[in-house]
């Protein structure tokens, strides 16, 4: 009983990551008809940052989760700058556009890996733990560190899915994803709802790396896996739908957990892509994509 | 008068041109097929620095003198991102566009087979750190190892830590899903077998994974006395032994490609502690010489992190050919192939050093370097056994 416990703890840490991940990318899919590579290089700018900067403000003074606020406020500014700079030099001018948004992501991710690359170095970066301890649930262990990132996890995610329901900015942004030409017609200003959809996703994005830097492996390349792992998770809950995002996430951090603990993990990575093959054959706009 | 002074005018304007020239050092210039983008990148670009280093140092000294003349080399670093396709691309720039006809160093199992393949077919020379065994023996009489690979570190390390714990019978296996990884895992097996340490499960992991608590609380639930990584590289390491820690595992730890502490520790913070490692190097103690520590702390500003046996690798191969090179008194690779076994030449570790090999490769091919056996100890890494074969 005490490794069930222990897998479904696991299962809900990885599948609030995969959350943050995948409302950012899905956001933008409903908002701009694009699809965007460069998301994980905006997730890993945060992380990079945070990481970089923790260990200076800690050695100049700072408390450790004073220095991870303002380290995270830095990263999430410096991503959201990235984002901005991507959305108006780029995908301003491919919005709808599929092949084309397709070409510009996959040039700004070779341009990125380099900038980082150069910017940051190639070596892992170590961030000390803002959040120390383990909780006991049952037998099953959980890294504080672990239930703030779940905790603030879904409470983005809960936070968003209201604003998409009650707020002006959500309904304009929900608008624009069923029929933008029909929002337009109507008087919702598309360029700048496309924005802020842009803007939004960015911060998610941004969030997940600052709240994962001091629980994974940073490098210029963190964000390549998250977004194999976030594009799945909203292919399976179909492209546009917030609600599919999270149902898509939970999806991939179960089999991602219970086929790594009862066979191998390069089996899970099989059966996740098996999935996929399985929803789009029977569900081509995935499980609750729009028709 | 007017159309002799022309002449001469013309004579003197050539030969200013062409004096430089005749007079210039000639250039070999040395091919590296190394990941210089994604997650293996540090040891890319530690492989580029030590070969620069070593060239640089070679210059410095005098050349490579082969005939009465005098050669450098110059170090041409080209990214296979540590997979066989652009493994390919990079053989076929090196070779057929760069026309090098030495592989100063090599780079990953994959790509370094895809190298290989090529460079035998049209007499290249190769040198390589990869781990692969079937990239040795008398099939490949061009290829050379520049760093000790599992044939000759996991029977010194494994034997080490089993004999340095007595009572630990079982250990669990996980190497990354590659060339390099199955190798590995394959030797490692046999190993732990013969010193009757029993083999609970050997997985593998897919490269560029990020959550590792699946695979930690697999492990952990096998309840093994040791935990061997293998090939894993030490950033991953790191994590796992850290989401171990959380699920109350404390065993042996061991990583048998692990060269530095740095990733480890960056990730795996006090979990890193204890962990034995089959390819690091220490520079703290006092054997550790003062060209070692100038070239690591030069090597630091540049990369980030201490030199390792990876990256050391690219730096005693350009020594090896110098010796090769001016022992055959030429440049042609085949003849400085046959020169190579019978040299002995200066190693970045200290002391002259040549090849061998042929006991277990069928040809002296492996350089003859020490088998460092480390631990993290306090959060340092500390030399617990050297042999030198």
């Amino acid at each position: 009983m005490q490794h069930v416990i222990q897998l479904g703890a696991t299962a809900l840490q990885i599948g609030a990551v995969y959350i943050l991940f995948s409302l950012g990318l899905t956001l933008i899919f409903g908002v701009m008809r694009i699809v965007n590579f460069v998301h994980g290089h905006i997730f890993a700018i945060a992380a990079l940052v945070v990481a970089s900067l923790l260990p200076r403000l800690v050695e100049g003074g700072f408390a450790a989760p004073t220095a991870y606020v303002l380290a995270s406020l830095a990263g999430i500014g410096a991503a959201l700058g990235l984002g901005a700079l991507i959305y108006f030099f780029g995908f301003r001018h491919f919005q709808r556009d599929l092949v084309g948004s397709f070409i510009l992501s996959i040039g700004f991710v070779l341009m990125l890996d380099g900038v980082l690359l150069s910017l940051f170095g190639g070596s892992v970066r170590g961030v000390p733990e803002i959040f120390p301890g383990t909780l006991s649930v049952a037998g099953a262990q959980i890294t504080m560190q672990r239930l703030f990132l779940c905790a603030v996890a879904f409470l983005m995610a809960a936070i968003l899915y209201w604003a998409l329901a009650h707020t002006k900015l959500g309904k304009a942004l929900r608008a624009v994803a069923y029929d933008h030409e029909a929002a337009m017609m109507v008087g919702v200003p598309y360029g700048r709802i496309a924005f802020l959809g842009f803007l939004i996703a960015s911060f998610l994005a941004a969030l997940a790396g600052a709240l994962l830097a001091p629980v994974t492996i940073v490098s210029p390349v963190i964000g390549t896996d998250y977004l194999i792992k976030g594009f799945i998770a909203v292919i399976i809950g179909g492209l546009g739908s917030v609600p599919g995002a999270i149902l898509g996430s939970f999806f991939v951090a179960c089999i991602e957990t219970v086929g790594g603990y009862y066979l191998d993990s390069s089996y899970a990575s099989i059966a996740i892509f098996t999935l996929v093959i399985v929803v789009l054959l029977f569900w081509p706009k995935g499980v609750l994509g729009r028709g | 008068m007017k159309i002799q002074l022309k002449s001469t005018a013309a004579i003197v304007a050539l030969s200013s041109l062409v004096a430089p020239a005749a007079m210039a050092e000639e250039t070999i210039k040395l091919g590296l097929s190394v990941p210089l983008s994604g997650a293996a990148a540090v040891w890319g670009k530690g492989a580029e620095f030590m070969c620069e280093t070593a060239a640089d140092e070679i210059r410095e000294d005098g050349g490579i003198s082969v005939g009465g003349e005098t050669y450098n080399f110059a170090c041409l670093p080209y990214d296979n991102k540590y997979n066989a396709a652009e493994g390919t691309k990079v053989a076929q720039a090196l070779l057929n566009r760069e026309g090098v006809r030495y592989i100063g160093g090599s780079l990953g199992t994959a790509p370094v087979k895809a190298l290989q393949s090529l460079a035998e077919r049209q007499g290249v020379l190769v040198f390589t750190v990869a781990w692969g065994a079937s990239l040795k023996g008398t099939d490949h009489p061009m290829t050379f190892t520049q760093m000790n690979t599992p044939g000759e570190i996991l029977p010194v390390l494994l034997r080490y830590v089993a004999e340095r714990h007595p009572d630990a019978k079982s250990v669990a296996m996980l190497n990354p899903n590659d060339a390099t990884g199955q190798e590995t895992e394959a030797l490692a097996s046999k190993v732990w077998t013969k010193n009757n340490v029993d083999v609970l499960t050997s997985d593998f992991y897919e490269r560029g994974t990020t959550e590792f608590q699946p695979i930690a609380a697999r492990l952990a639930s096998m309840n093994p006395a040791m935990i061997d990584l293998g090939a894993t590289p030490p950033a991953d390491a790191g994590a796992i032994f850290k989401e171990l820690d959380v699920l109350g595992w404390d065993g042996v730890k061991i990583v048998e490609v692990g060269t530095g502490a740095d990733g480890l520790k960056a990730t795996g913070g006090a979990a890193a502690d204890g962990v034995y490692m089959g390819a690091g190097v220490t520079f703290d103690g006092d054997t550790v010489t003062d060209h070692q520590k100038a070239v690591n702390t030069r090597a630091k500003e540049r990369i980030g992190e201490s030199l390792n046996a990876v990256q050391i690798g690219f730096y005693d191969s350009l020594y090896a050919l110098k010796a090769a090179m001016e022992k055959a008194d030429s440049i042609e690779p085949e003849a400085v192939a046959d020169s190579l076994p019978r040299v002995t030449f200066r190693t970045f570790y200290g002391g002259e050093i040549g090849f061998y090999g042929t006991n277990i490769y069928g040809r002296d091919q492996q350089m003859r370097l020490p088998i460092i056996v480390t631990q993290v100890r306090d959060g340092q890494l500390e030399e617990v056994a050297r042999l030198i074969p």
